[in-house]
């Protein structure tokens, strides 16, 4: 036989302001769990959702990513005519040659961060199609003018539509804003190559972005790449050459289990604390529940369901906290390339889930103890008191 | 005395709820202790008075861009100098890329004079000096992996197609970076690099901190008008403008404290709620037999300060006790060389614990002490 779940419910009622301190401290755990989570989620997707299929990033062999990568300008004309290159209208192959540079620069705040600025050849903006055009016009080659991401333009002194900006040895305008959809190429500058090597005085490239005819196509390019011992260059599927930068979010996600495992324990603690004080005070009631016929275990159980129910509350109030900073924008240094990585909080019902578990268990661990001690109350004893 | 006598006695009496309350705020309060900490130790890089004279040179627009070595010499005329060393970060590979430390390959010979602080036996110095091909590492990288004098170091190059094959000659103390880094000879870098003749950045040591401002300020005047025009600060600064790079790590750890500190003065508000609603007959009784009000909520603030003080300081201390115990740099790739809770931590600590002790007992301390005897004693519990 169950006890109805209103007896608890009343129960809960009935201590309201002790009910409410504890679903609100586990409703604060929660939401800051939330918050890692997203932060995680947030930093993770930017580099999830960075690439096209069968396009390939084309560095130096034994370097790490783009920013560590250099080789000489001829390289580029050896592996832009690779078979299984896509064509465009023009007949031209689809493959960009790029040169990173990485410039420090301050922030609205103040302080300074790194950006990286991408020059890049004729095919860069075709191989890019998730850049759209916010505002004015994309660069011209030869004028020093340069488009910035929205978040970049948000971010950073001076970055705003036509503003100048002092980088090298030259001033440049920014003609363009745009935006990636929430990818890593919103955290860059994009400029023209030519202008990038003749500033910064280096006529070499970093990288090369190629879009290949198939899949197939593109296995028997980075084949191709990799036997031919002559150019020292590596090709990596564009979508995983950004996967791997998720390492990034390593650090933030230590964090946030240190911070989640400690305030759940915490919180565990104060659950425990309050049920055991409501045990005690209803050991009558308790007594009384099984001189009704009531078992043992359906005390337990009822007591687990009352603690549960409790941290669920307290679980539904931190998604509820936690939600006014899902979209909001934030950066950290990405440690692959160096430079300021711009991502977005992302709460998913995933992680709302997430979250509604982790409560359930600070109410399973909490109210474990208690509703056995609730269950071993003894109907004689409880009636003399 | 006998006022706290009772005090202990009345924290005494529901031990279970005590020892609860008391983990979930040591709990809490140890996350605090060790947030609080590592946010202090980025913000405040360890500042010896060696330190304190340093200056780094680098590239104006960034980093990443290599100045010429023949800057050595000229920096080293310019008035204020007492030495100067050029340093490259080499950023190889050792075995495996998660094992992530900083390389530098620096110009030897006025190295020790710019890194007094850089602690190392005279003899293992010397052999460093005369090998080439030789590299010296700090302590705690040393431990992390198992390293011995007389080790093989090969490190696969990432930024430069170089894979240099060191042998440690020494293993430093202390040093600017606490024992983290492994340096090696530029000229051993520079062969490599086909004798290209660049480095990253130049660590001078001013003779004394009036002329740290002014040797800053001469080497950018000298070179401001060259192809690579430079940018001089202190070391503090330099170290610093990587922390800002985070990002708002500051904002995230404080909100995080604050919400933290605030749900420990939920959990002991209820606790103190509970014990003194049951004891609303007890407190009526005190009254009658002649204690004032004023005792009466002394001894109810101090129950709670009591309850929340332990907590903070099992937290705490015990923050300080594991991380003392805990191979950090192993644990952590290299990230966190030591989290050092230190007395000033301790007293901050326990500071919160008084301050959650007052807020969650002050309501309805101040109630029950405020009520009058005969309604208190009327009541039933």
């Amino acid at each position: 036989m169950r006890i109805p779940l209103k007896y608890n419910l009343g129960s809960l009622w009935v201590r309201r302001v002790g009910s409410v301190m504890t679903a609100l401290g586990i409703g604060l755990t929660v939401s800051i769990f939330i918050i890692m989570l997203a932060l995680v989620h947030g930093l993770n997707s930017t580099f999830v959702e960075t690439g096209q299929d069968n396009q390939l990033v084309v560095i130096r062999a034994g370097a790490l990513n783009e920013v560590n990568s250099y080789f000489d300008r001829e390289l580029y004309q050896t592996v832009r005519l690779l078979p299984g290159i896509s064509l465009n209208e023009s007949k031209e192959p689809l493959a960009s040659g790029e040169i990173i540079v990485v410039i420090n620069h301050p922030r609205l705040t103040g302080e300074a961060s790194n950006i990286m600025v991408r020059g890049m050849t004729g095919a860069g903006l075709s191989v890019r199609p998730e850049a759209k055009l916010v505002k004015g016009r994309w660069f011209r080659r030869g004028l020093r003018e340069i488009v910035v991401s929205e978040s970049l333009s948000k971010r950073f002194q001076n970055m705003r539509f036509e503003d100048t900006i002092h980088m090298s040895r030259s001033e440049w305008k920014v003609v363009g804003i745009f935006n990636a959809g929430g990818t890593a190429y919103d955290s860059e500058i994009w400029t023209d190559y030519e202008d990038v090597a003749q500033d910064w005085d280096r006529p070499i490239f970093s990288s090369i972005l190629l879009k290949a005819d198939s899949q197939g196509a593109a296995q028997a390019i980075v084949r191709r790449i990799a036997d031919d011992r002559r150019i020292h260059l590596q090709a990596i599927s564009q979508r995983e050459y950004y996967l791997s930068q998720t390492s990034s979010s390593i650090g933030i996600k230590a964090l946030g289990t240190f911070i989640a495992t400690l305030m759940g324990i915490g919180s565990c603690f104060a659950a425990m604390n309050m049920m055991y004080g409501s045990v005690m005070s209803r050991s009558r009631e308790i007594g009384t529940l099984r001189a009704l016929g009531f078992s043992r275990w359906s005390i337990l159980t009822s007591f687990l369901l009352e603690s549960v129910c409790l941290s669920l509350a307290g679980g539904i109030l931190g998604c509820l906290m936690a939600l006014p900073l899902h979209g909001l924008s934030t950066a950290t240094a990405n440690f692959a390339t160096f430079s300021e990585i711009i991502f977005n909080f992302r709460i998913t019902f995933i992680i709302l889930l997430q979250g509604l578990f982790f409560a359930t268990i600070v109410g399973v661990l909490g109210g474990g103890l208690p509703a056995r001690r609730a269950s071993q109350i003894s109907i004689l004893q409880s009636m003399r008191e | 005395m006998k006022l706290l006598w009772l005090l202990f006695r009345n924290v005494m009496r529901n031990r279970r709820r005590t020892v609860l309350t008391v983990s979930s705020t040591a709990a809490s309060l140890f996350l605090v202790t060790t947030l609080l900490t590592v946010l202090h130790e980025f913000q405040n890089p360890t500042q010896t008075p060696e330190s304190a004279l340093r200056l780094v040179t680098r590239h104006k627009v960034s980093l990443f861009n290599a100045i010429p070595i023949a800057y050595l010499e000229k920096i080293k005329k310019v008035e204020g100098v007492q030495s100067v060393c050029g340093s490259m970060w080499f950023g190889g590979v050792y075995k495996d890329p998660s094992n992530f430390f900083a390389q530098f390959s620096v110009n030897t010979e006025q190295f020790f004079q710019v890194y007094p602080d850089l602690l190392m036996p005279e003899d293992q110095k010397e052999a460093f000096l005369k090998d080439r091909t030789g590299a010296i590492a700090g302590n705690t990288l040393a431990e992390r992996f198992r390293w011995k004098v007389g080790e093989r170091i090969h490190l696969k190059g990432a930024l430069f197609q170089m894979d240099p094959e060191l042998t440690l000659r020494g293993i430093y103390e202390k040093g600017p970076d606490d024992g983290g880094s492994l340096y090696f000879h530029w000229e051993y870098f520079n062969e490599g690099m086909h004798n290209a003749g660049f480095t990253g950045t130049y660590a001078i040591r001013a003779r004394t901190a009036e002329d740290v401002p002014r040797v800053a300020a001469k080497v950018d005047a000298l070179f401001q008008n060259s192809t690579v025009p430079t940018k001089t600060e202190t070391e503090k600064a330099f170290v610093l403008g990587f922390i800002s790079m985070l990002g708002n790590v500051q904002l995230l750890i404080t909100s995080i404290c604050s919400v933290v500190i605030f749900t420990i003065v939920l959990v002991a508000a209820n606790t103190m709620a509970m014990s003194i609603r049951e004891r609303v007959r007890e407190i009526g009784i005190l009254k009658a037999v002649g204690f004032q009000s004023r005792q009466v909520l002394g001894l109810l603030l101090g129950e709670s300060i009591f309850l929340s003080v332990s907590g903070a300081l099992i937290g705490s201390l015990g923050a300080r006790l594991i991380f003392s115990n805990l191979n950090l740099p192993a644990l952590t790739g290299g990230f966190l060389q030591r989290v050092d809770i230190t007395p000033l931590m301790l007293s901050i600590c326990v500071g919160i614990g008084v301050l959650v002790g007052i807020l969650a007992a002050g309501i309805p301390a101040w109630k029950a002490s405020q009520r009058p005897a005969a309604d208190a004693l009327r009541r039933v519990a």
